[in-house]
């Protein structure tokens, strides 16, 4: 309870001090916010005037606070490229980035683990040298880059896939989705929609397999290495020597140990899956928060990019205290550190 | 390793089951669902600044055409008549130019219904004049009255072409008197997608930074009904995104198309590739503060230094043409006998050296977001280094670009590479005003240059182009001389509009006058 | 550690190993030796030759050539220059402000190691590299100004893992013992801690090596790092993006460049972490 205790307290700190540094670089550096706010005609009298309104003649603690107060409160300030609140476009965007790291992460967690379990298997045959080398070759590769090939093989030369979007457009005016829990193409399966489902899992395939590339290799290479480690425990030599069958050791009792620590990594993936979307999403088009994101960061859209930076600070923390949380259930030799 | 064993590992199972699924899902031709009727589909890359048609200034003017309407439509160049009635039908002025009378049309409601009468004309120019993105427009009106509900009197304080201002693509909108009280109330009432607007469309849906939905107003004043009753706008960022959306079938039309994929392109037959003039051209300014730039020779071998044909090339992609001053041709007040500066490397070193100047440093800012920049910029840093000055090149976001150059003027950049055009089709009032005009605090003037004469020139033109437009049009041509001999800038190339048509469609040409704009209620099927 | 490091040998331990280091090399090589080895240097540079854009793969450009009529390979060469830099400059920073903090940290213990790790703790509160984007947004785009947001994100994992190998060090009886004998502290933290950390620290670093050209690749890949006419490759990556479909070998080449640099740093980085202690659970 007390290890709880500490970690909450610790979040919560974290999060404030977060908050303080993106207010202070927001700030301290030029840009002028008129030419987001106006466009590429804004004046120096247009510039003055919009700094009295959004808060900006005033002095920084003033400011900080006032900051600090309307985000618990849930005013996270308006874009101001967009004019919309800054928390409304994240609740609007949230889904569909969500749904695509699902997909991405559950891509990378079924076949990076399988790869990795099957290449300690055959550990130091062929099979195990490609899965291998599969595997950093994911780790190594520029997600940005592999989306443009994928986007020009696929959908651009063979066109199998389309190239950008979430869905086709045609789908809101032929197959609408009905909004249940406000994620598409779960919706679209509970409503029954199944041709907006087959369209959204078409338009899925790129930016997910992209998106997953360097969780897949991460994962494959944890799994392997941790799988070849645990072989090599002498509780295993010993139920060898038992007489217990390659299959129950294999699994009932390797895998069982090896799998703990992949949970912490996949945690971790999942946060690296985070910025993995700026530019997964800028690629492809998807409408979800990393593309909101890079247009925020283009544009010096303050108000939005701290919004986005808490989001994303929050959402870090929230994965790592959930992986600790799992990491502890199946390991009780956490508490006692 | 045999098949057979491969296959009994649950894990193969596994991954050929999945992969089976994958290969299912990809090679799935997705039947091809009927149109939905009478949609028409665009890809742009206009986002939506604001929704507010008085505070409107930017890349919104895409959409906001088609919601909103003026008084009067400026025709393209070359069309007689100069104008076609919008929400006035006929207007006349006075001979000093003083007085303007437009009479409205009977009939013209807004969206909700209420009629577009004098009263909606009055509020609507106050509330731009006052508080409008766009508002200087307005600075010669002194005030407007209403004799009647379809007459509207313009009184000016000094002679101005109202028929032209009126027509502006910005602040000259007639918004509904309702939509203008609701925002006065609540700065953000436009923002969630309303329109206080009487055009052939009304805003139907709007998911901000994804999609505009607009949908036909039915009881719009025209006799020609549009063909499409909805049009469905992506927004889509990337020029490139946008093209393949046209190509693959996903939209109908995509606008903002790259200008590198015009050459494959046109090679496509089922596009048109049209090619028309628009109002952007690209400037640089010389920081005239700092020496030896405050000297107009090394300017003018500066000017002479640049290969101005591969710029315009490479820029422009072959879309270009090299520009005579600030003015963009097919713009009042273009002359065509001012003069431009070639090539002349030799000479442009001679004049270097005989004024002094040695191992000069120069920075060059300009907009890494912008593309064609991106492209020109390195070849005016190559001419720069061809005639022995080094050129540091920097490209900056936009938006900081601008704060730097207006905050410090003397420790700026010295050369600033800008894409430029007219808040409406008056280059003088605003090109050859608002860049060089000299000014206490950095407005546009981003060259910081002051001269009197040239201000005098400027400033007299702008006051005889309401009542006599040949004078005008004289002390205009002789300020264009002065930028041409003084160089305070480097004129590069005006960038000409490609319009990429899909053949099955037809689609309004594009006017000139509304840059941003496309105008949906004349998309037909060909 | 004199011992372990003298035999290069498992550079070449197998044919993996082996291509990656020579990879690796030729990418050093064309980082020293960029205007020898380009077939157009000055192009290479960042001259153009507007009558050659758009050439695709071929006998006299192998690669192509880009936007700007620049051989495509040139440029690639070159690109190699920025990659390395900021490869070595983050990295090596990064290390040497964490290693310094890290060290006083753990030696020291008490509040200062609290305030020094409560600090590192909140710079990796933010997703990796998110922190750079933002730095490098406000400061403006550029080579250097990419530099700075990138240590400004790295040096907090250097700090902690010094931090805690010199804490358990710092335990350790023989230390205490030359602590309470009056040995001066920085000798203690030569010869004791810092030959205990080298190992971890050297693994580190070669693994961080990868990372950070794909970080900073993908900050000039939005437009963020450097900036045009320098030859960099994610900004090539992100020049040859309009023209993915017609003039595909522009982000094609530059990408996979990306690519093998990283994957063979990747790759010897793991040969190196054998090479130490094949034992040590990837952790």
């Amino acid at each position: 309870m007390r290890i709880l205790w500490n970690r909450l307290s610790s979040a919560l700190l974290v999060l404030c001090a977060a908050s303080f540094i993106t207010f202070t670089l927001a700030r301290v550096i030029p840009s002028d916010p008129a030419l987001a706010y106006i466009g590429p005609k804004a004046t120096a009298a247009d510039s003055a005037k919009l700094r009295i309104t959004l808060g900006l003649d005033q002095p920084i603690p003033v400011q900080y606070f006032k900051y600090v107060w309307q985000t618990l409160h849930g005013n996270w300030g308006y874009s101001l490229s967009t004019k919309q609140p800054v928390l409304q476009e994240i609740i609007n965007r949230l889904p569909a980035t969500l749904e695509l790291i699902f997909f991405a992460m559950s891509f990378a967690v079924i076949f990076g683990v399988a790869m990795g379990v099957y290449a300690a298997k055959y550990r130091g045959r062929l099979q195990d040298s490609v899965i291998r080398i599969v595997a950093i070759a994911g780790v190594s590769m520029p997600a940005f880059w592999l989306g443009l090939l994928l986007q020009m093989l696929f959908a651009g030369r063979l066109t199998w896939f389309p190239a950008t979007g979430q869905f086709d457009i045609d789908l809101k005016y032929d197959n609408p989705i009905s909004k249940v829990t406000g994620f598409p193409i779960f919706d679209s399966i509970i409503t029954g929609n199944f041709a907006a489902t087959v369209n959204g899992l078409h338009h899925m395939v790129l930016p997910a397999l992209t998106l997953s590339a360097y969780s897949f290799g991460l994962l494959s290479r944890m799994a392997r290495a941790n799988l070849l480690e645990v072989m090599s425990q002498d509780y295993i030599k010993v139920a060898r020597a038992y007489g217990l069958s390659e299959r129950l050791v294999f699994f009932k009792l390797a895998l069982r140990n090896a799998l703990p620590p992949i949970i912490t990594v996949t945690g971790l993936s999942t946060a690296y899956l985070i910025t993995g979307t700026f530019f997964v999403e800028q690629v492809y088009n998807w409408p979800g928060i990393g593309s909101f994101a890079v247009n925020s960061l283009l544009s010096i859209d303050y108000p939005a990019i701290m919004g986005i930076t808490l989001l994303a600070a929050v959402g870090y923390l929230v994965i790592n205290f959930i992986v600790d949380l799992i990491h502890a259930k199946l390991d009780p030799r956490v508490w006692m550190r | 390793m045999s098949m057979k064993t491969a296959f009994s590992s649950p894990r193969v199972r596994l991954i050929a089951v999945v992969s089976t699924a994958l290969l299912a899902v990809a090679s799935l031709s997705i039947p091809t669902v009927a149109q939905g009727a009478g949609v028409f589909k665009v890809a742009t890359s206009a986002a939506v600044t604001t929704w507010d048609p008085v505070q409107s200034f930017s890349t919104e003017a895409f959409y906001m055409t088609n919601i909103y309407e003026p008084l009067l439509w400026k025709n393209p160049d070359g069309i007689t008549p100069e104008y076609s009635p919008a929400l006035a039908t006929s207007w006349t002025s006075s001979k000093d130019g003083k007085t303007w009378t437009f009479k409205l049309r009977a009939g013209a409601t807004f969206h909700d219904g209420s009629p577009v009468n004098s009263a909606a004309v009055k509020a609507s120019f106050d509330s731009s004049k006052k508080i409008g993105g766009a508002g200087f427009i307005w600075d010669p009106l002194k005030s407007v009255e209403t004799p009647s509900d379809d007459t509207v009197v313009l009184t000016l304080s000094y002679a101005a072409p109202m028929d032209l201002i009126a027509s502006s693509t910005y602040g000259a909108y007639i918004v509904n008197p309702k939509a203008l009280a609701a925002v006065a109330a609540d700065s953000k009432y436009y923002e969630s997608g309303k329109d206080g607007g009487s055009g052939p469309y009304t805003i139907s849906s709007y998911k901000a930074g994804s999609s505009v939905v607009l949908s036909a107003y039915g009881k719009h004043w025209a006799t020609d009904k549009p063909d499409y009753s909805t049009i469905d706008i992506s927004i889509v960022p990337d020029g490139i995104t946008a093209q393949q959306m046209m190509t693959s079938g996903q939209v109908d039309w995509s606008t903002n198309i790259p200008l590198t994929s015009m050459a494959t392109l046109k090679k496509n037959k089922k596009y048109s590739v049209i090619t028309y003039k628009s109002p952007f051209n690209y400037v640089g300014y010389f920081n005239t503060l700092r020496a030896p730039l405050n000297n107009p020779v090394v300017r003018q071998a500066l000017s002479m230094a640049l290969n101005y044909r591969d710029i315009t090339a490479i820029g422009g992609q072959g879309y270009g043409t090299q520009a005579r001053g600030v003015v963009p041709a097919g713009i009042y007040p273009y002359d065509p006998a001012i003069p431009q500066y070639s090539m002349a490397r030799a000479k442009a070193k001679t004049m270097l050296d005989r004024a002094g100047v040695k191992d000069l440093k120069i920075k060059i800012t300009y907009a890494s977001e912008n593309s064609a920049e991106a492209r020109f910029v390195p070849l005016i840093k190559d001419a720069f280094a061809a005639i022995g000055v080094t050129a540091e090149v920097q490209g900056i976001l936009f938006n900081q670009q601008w704060a730097a150059a207006k905050k410090d003027p003397a420790n700026a950049q010295d050369l600033f590479i800008v894409k430029y055009w007219p808040t409406y089709s008056d280059a003088g009032v605003d090109n050859l005003w608002s860049l060089f005009h000299s000014s206490t605090k950095p407005f546009f003037n981003l060259s910081y240059w002051k001269n009197a004469a040239y201000d005098k020139l400027v400033d007299d033109a702008i006051e005889l182009s309401g009542s006599d437009k040949a004078a005008a049009q004289k002390l205009y041509s002789q300020a264009m001389m002065m930028l041409y001999t003084e160089a305070p800038g480097l004129y590069l190339y005006d960038e000409a509009q490609v319009s990429v048509v899909p053949k099955k469609f037809s689609i309004p040409k594009y006017n000139i006058n509304y840059p941003f704009s496309a105008f949906f209620a004349g998309v037909k099927l060909s | 550690m004199k011992t372990k490091l003298a035999g290069l040998s498992f550079l070449f331990k197998d044919t993996l190993t082996t291509i990656a280091t020579v990879m690796m090399s030729i990418f050093i090589g064309a980082a020293i030796f960029a205007p020898w080895l380009a077939p157009f240097p000055k192009e290479g540079a960042g001259e153009t030759n507007v009558d050659n854009i758009y050439i695709g793969p071929g006998w006299h450009h192998l690669l192509g050539t880009d936007e700007l009529g620049r051989d495509l390979l040139s440029r690639i060469i070159y690109g190699a220059r920025p990659a390395l830099l900021i490869a070595l400059a983050v990295v090596g920073f990064a290390a040497i402000i964490g290693t310094l903090l890290g060290l006083i940290a753990g030696y020291r213990g008490g509040w200062i190691d609290n305030i020094i790790m409560r600090v590192s703790e909140l710079f990796l509160s933010f997703p990796p590299l998110l922190l750079s984007l933002v730095a490098v947004t406000f400061l403006g785009p550029g080579l250097v100004n990419a530099l700075i947001a990138l240590i400004i994100s790295w040096w907090p994992w250097y700090a902690r893992l010094i931090r805690v190998e010199a804490s358990i060090v710092r335990s350790k009886p023989y230390v205490e013992i030359s602590a309470a004998m009056g040995v001066p502290d920085r000798i203690i933290i030569v010869r004791h801690i810092l030959r205990n950390v080298t190992t971890p620290l050297i693994v580190q670093i070669a693994a961080d090596l990868g990372t950070v050209i794909l970080a900073a690749g993908s900050l000039a890949f939005i437009g963020l790092g450097a900036q045009p006419p320098s030859a960099d490759w994610g900004l090539m990556v992100a020049q040859g993006r309009n023209l993915i479909f017609d003039q595909w070998w522009i982000s094609t080449f530059s990408g996979l460049a990306i690519f093998l640099a990283v994957l063979s740093f990747n790759i010897i980085g793991d040969a190196l972490r054998d090479h130490f202690d094949p034992r040590i659970a990837r952790q």
